[in-house]
């Protein structure tokens, strides 16, 4: 899950190397974390947060096939 | 280079006016072959991490407008989880790779996703609903609101019905709610 984030966040910003994703998970749920340069945070979130929401709809995908939710945050 | 707005010379170097050009970068066909190739390795990339086993090809597609464009059709068994409800998770997977494309060329290119041929089997539908509704609309005089819609699924709404002779289309709600009216003249 990670992987898929990091790489799509690293191909979008200005600074890939302040790209930092970690990730947290119980029996049920992943907890995805997305820190970024503050220069590129409008990049990673996008127009009415049409980025940050395509992240999540692709990230569905994944879960979906592993039967578990996941959360994207970004901070 | 258009010139929208023609000046006047100077007279006696008094009262002159600027000229006003348009100028339009064109893209050449370099660019969009670069772009296509770029895109298909990406698309290829977020395929593999997301776990799903398909194959990217080229082809060409047309526009609700009939103008040849060069799309990326993914093809393979089960991909119905591509799509997503209203076509969400295609349009997500569309707009990342047009995304990282433009990053990466910093030029904005157009790119097209299809899985399986949907988008094209999805305008076929919308026309000949688009069709259906307009005459039972001409019909009754009552208008009737579709379901709501993406926007490029709206246009193809609109512009199936742009020269109907008794009804006119209209869009209106807000953000995901926006759906196309179709009301007699």
């Amino acid at each position: 899950m990670k992987e898929l984030i990091e790489y799509i966040a690293k191909a979008i910003v200005n600074n890939p190397d302040k790209v930092m994703v970690t990730e947290e998970r119980n029996d049920e749920r992943v907890f995805l974390k997305l820190q970024v340069d503050e220069e590129d945070m409008g990049r990673v979130i996008g127009k009415q947060g049409r980025v940050a929401q395509s992240m999540r709809t692709l990230l569905r995908v994944l879960a979906a096939k592993q039967g578990i939710r996941v959360d994207l945050d970004i901070v | 280079m258009v010139v929208v707005k023609k000046g006047k010379a100077r007279f006696l170097g008094l009262g002159g006016e600027e000229t006003t050009v348009r100028v339009t970068r064109r893209q050449s066909e370099a660019t969009v072959q670069e772009a296509v190739t770029l895109a298909k390795e990406i698309l290829e990339k977020l395929l593999s991490l997301m776990k799903v086993s398909a194959a990217v090809h080229e082809k060409e597609t047309s526009s609700p407008e009939g103008e040849t464009r060069i799309a990326l059709d993914i093809t393979g068994d089960d991909l119905g989880i591509l799509i997503g409800r209203r076509g969400q998770t295609l349009f997500s997977l569309q707009h990342l790779v047009y995304l990282i494309v433009s990053h990466q060329l910093q030029a904005r290119v157009p790119i097209i996703i299809d899985v399986e041929g949907y988008r094209e089997r999805r305008q076929e539908a919308l026309t000949m609903l688009a069709v259906r509704i307009a005459e039972s609309v001409a019909a009754s005089g009552q208008s009737v609101d579709l379901e709501p819609m993406p926007p490029n699924e709206r246009r193809v709404i609109h512009l199936a019905l742009q020269d109907h002779s008794t009804v006119t289309t209209e869009s209106v709600g807000e953000g995901e709610a926006r759906k196309v009216t179709i009301k007699k003249q």
